[in-house]
């Protein structure tokens, strides 16, 4: 296939399951920023109701920051200086009936387990259980080496207006590949 | 003591504390790269300010005013340490008015202002919905 045609018939694809955007790289807190505000913009544009965007674009925030802080490819800095490159995957689109993210990105795995783990946890919990495992954890001190996921994790389920998917791939070697996708 | 004033960025809130006045002001979003960064002088000044009251309670209460449009877990957190300082020092006999605003469309802040009311007993917390859109 010609490769006009090619990428053409990947974009089409891409369109056709209703993606918004698609980013596949290193993940930065700039590129957060950035495809951020592409997709306030985007929902301003389709006059989005200001409720849903605010939950689609907190759903975004906490899974980007999710990805630089757990992936297990990050590229530490030699200087030591704060920049963290994660590798990852983040699609946000819109399907018939609700507003998707995904995040996916490479993790140990013991990591990505006790990930699924917590998401298992809150997958039975309703609305207002979560709420108030929410509340709890807040005014918990923070933990050690969590770096604030679990509250990350609430946060996503809080603002999610369907159950959390999730999955876990091993890749040999200690490695998975973990995928989360919340639906608003 | 000096005001401690930080202006708006693009992911960080203005925050002013102006110690003389007895205000505590924050606005607008918040997401930093890295939130305890980013509130960690916040909360030596806050505590510098609190310890001076403490040691002497000024004749009108310390007001604080909150109009935040959104924030990430981070920040959440950064905040209900915020709150839980200002509590104890009205515990311990500081006049403190707590007053979160929010946009009357705005049905997280709102949330979040009911959530936070829960954790002040001494310290007034007030939530104060406006109509007009804040952008």
């Amino acid at each position: 296939m010609p490769m006009a045609s090619e990428y053409f018939d990947f974009h089409q694809r891409m369109l056709g399951q209703g993606v918004i955007f698609s980013f596949v790289g290193y993940v930065s807190e700039g590129i957060l920023f950035s495809l951020g505000e592409a997709l306030k913009q985007k929902m301003r544009l389709e006059a989005t109701d200001a409720n849903v965007t605010k939950r689609v674009f907190s759903i975004f925030v906490e899974q980007v920051q999710n990805i630089i802080r757990y992936s297990a490819e990050r590229i530490e800095a030699e200087s030591g200086l704060p920049s963290e490159m994660s590798s990852g995957m983040i699609t946000v689109g819109h399907d018939e009936t609700h507003f998707f993210v995904v995040c996916g990105n490479i993790v140990r795995r013991a990591e990505g387990e006790e990930l699924q783990r917590r998401l298992a946890q809150l997958a039975v919990m309703d609305p207002d259980s979560i709420k108030a495992y929410y509340r709890e954890k807040l005014r918990e001190p923070s933990e050690e080496n969590s770096r604030g996921a679990s509250i990350g994790l609430i946060e996503i389920a809080r603002r999610s207006t369907r159950p959390i998917e999730f999955g876990l791939t091993d890749l040999g070697d200690e490695r998975a590949f973990f995928c989360l996708k919340a639906f608003i | 003591m000096d005001t401690l004033y930080l202006p708006q960025t693009q992911r960080s809130p203005l925050v002013e504390l102006d110690a003389a006045n007895h205000r505590l002001r924050i606005e607008g979003e918040s997401y930093p790269e890295d939130a305890a960064a980013f509130f960690g002088p916040v909360m030596r000044a806050l505590d510098e300010y609190l310890d001076a009251v403490r040691e002497r309670p000024p004749a009108r209460e310390l007001i604080v005013d909150l109009r935040m449009l959104y924030f990430n877990s981070s920040s959440a957190k950064a905040l209900m340490n915020l709150f839980q300082r200002l509590e104890s020092t009205a515990r311990d006999g500081v006049e403190i008015q707590v007053n979160w605003h929010y946009d009357a469309d705005d049905e997280t802040m709102m949330e979040f202002g009911e959530d936070f009311s829960e954790d002040f007993a001494a310290a007034r917390f007030s939530l104060c919905v406006s109509d007009s859109h804040v952008t």
